[in-house]
């Protein structure tokens, strides 16, 4: 009897029995409910305001040359009386014209 | 990990995995181990739907390891029959207490189920040797079923049982004998009157 025995612990070790469906889903709903979640860290995309302020060496910078340029047509449109006088007295004279190459004079006076 | 890949780990990296929140790992682990412990908690307990219930709390109380599971420290697949071997305690002395409050006179198991065993003339092998497991005293049973059915060496089943090497050789050793005498009327029901085995 012992070896018949053995042939049928040999055959129920082969039987297994499969989990029915709704027991499968059962045992992975819990799986779900208790499984920590991978966190994702979430890197936002840089904009063009970022891409342009990193090409200016930060917001910072980019502000700066933003401050100046703003200043720069101001002073243009407005022309304010105190920046003619500044001007005169730098110069000497009244500035309504100003020669930035005056060495190019000799080449284009007429002979 | 790929799936594939997956297939190829330990239950003990698939439980490091799913902890680490793998989506993959829990349906290897549950299609590797539940039809076992359920198998395992079908013969210990002879009630499909207890069976049911026991191996989906034993994987659930797997997931809530999970975390604190270190490679190396123990297998996955000896740590989950204990904790069945356990539930099954559980639930079979429940219903030993309340057969006990049911009824004054409580018959030895042993006598019931021989007489069982005896009826079972068309039955089939498997149902003949659930039945006979079935009469067995509870813990030669466990001890049977882990070395013969579930093929656990005798070691490993001290450690799911949590008793010496030496009682698990005596615990096969007696349930075997006394399945050998519960079927050995029942030869010819089982097929091997001819002599064939």
């Amino acid at each position: 009897m012992m070896d018949d025995l053995d042939d049928l612990f040999a055959g129920a070790s082969r039987a297994l029995v499969p989990p029915s469906d709704a027991l499968m889903a059962r045992v992975m709903a819990d799986a779900a409910a208790l499984q920590v979640r991978p966190v994702v860290a979430v890197v936002p995309r840089a904009g063009w305001l970022a891409g342009l302020a990193a090409l200016f060496g930060g917001a910072g910078s980019l502000v700066g040359v933003g401050s100046a340029a703003v200043a720069g047509l101001f002073f243009g449109f407005v022309q304010p009386e105190g920046m003619g006088a500044v001007a005169e007295m730098w110069a000497g004279s009244a500035v309504d014209q100003v020669d930035l190459m005056p060495q190019l004079d000799v080449l284009l006076a007429e002979e | 990990m790929p799936r594939d890949t997956l297939a190829d780990l330990a239950d003990e990296a698939l439980v490091v995995l799913y902890a680490h929140g793998d989506p993959d790992a829990a349906r290897l682990l549950a299609g590797r181990l539940l039809p076992r412990v359920l198998g395992y908690a079908g013969r210990m307990l002879a009630d499909r739907i207890e069976a049911e219930d026991v191996a989906q709390e034993a994987m659930l109380r797997l997931w809530k390891v999970a975390p604190e599971w270190r490679q190396g420290e123990a297998k996955v697949s000896t740590w989950i029959y204990r904790v069945v071997a356990n539930l099954c305690t559980d639930r079979l002395r429940a219903r030993r207490r309340r057969r006990a409050e049911a009824l004054d006179d409580v018959a030895e198991p042993a006598d019931g189920a021989a007489s069982v065993v005896a009826g079972m003339i068309e039955a089939d092998r498997m149902a003949a040797l659930d039945l006979a497991l079935a009469a067995l005293p509870e813990r030669q049973r466990e001890a049977v079923v882990l070395r013969h059915i579930e093929g656990f060496s005798n070691p490993e089943i001290a450690e799911i049982l949590q008793i010496g090497v030496e009682a698990v050789e005596s615990l096969t050793a007696r349930g075997k004998r006394a399945l050998a005498a519960l079927l050995s009327g029942q030869r010819a029901a089982l097929g091997y009157e001819d002599g064939g085995v």
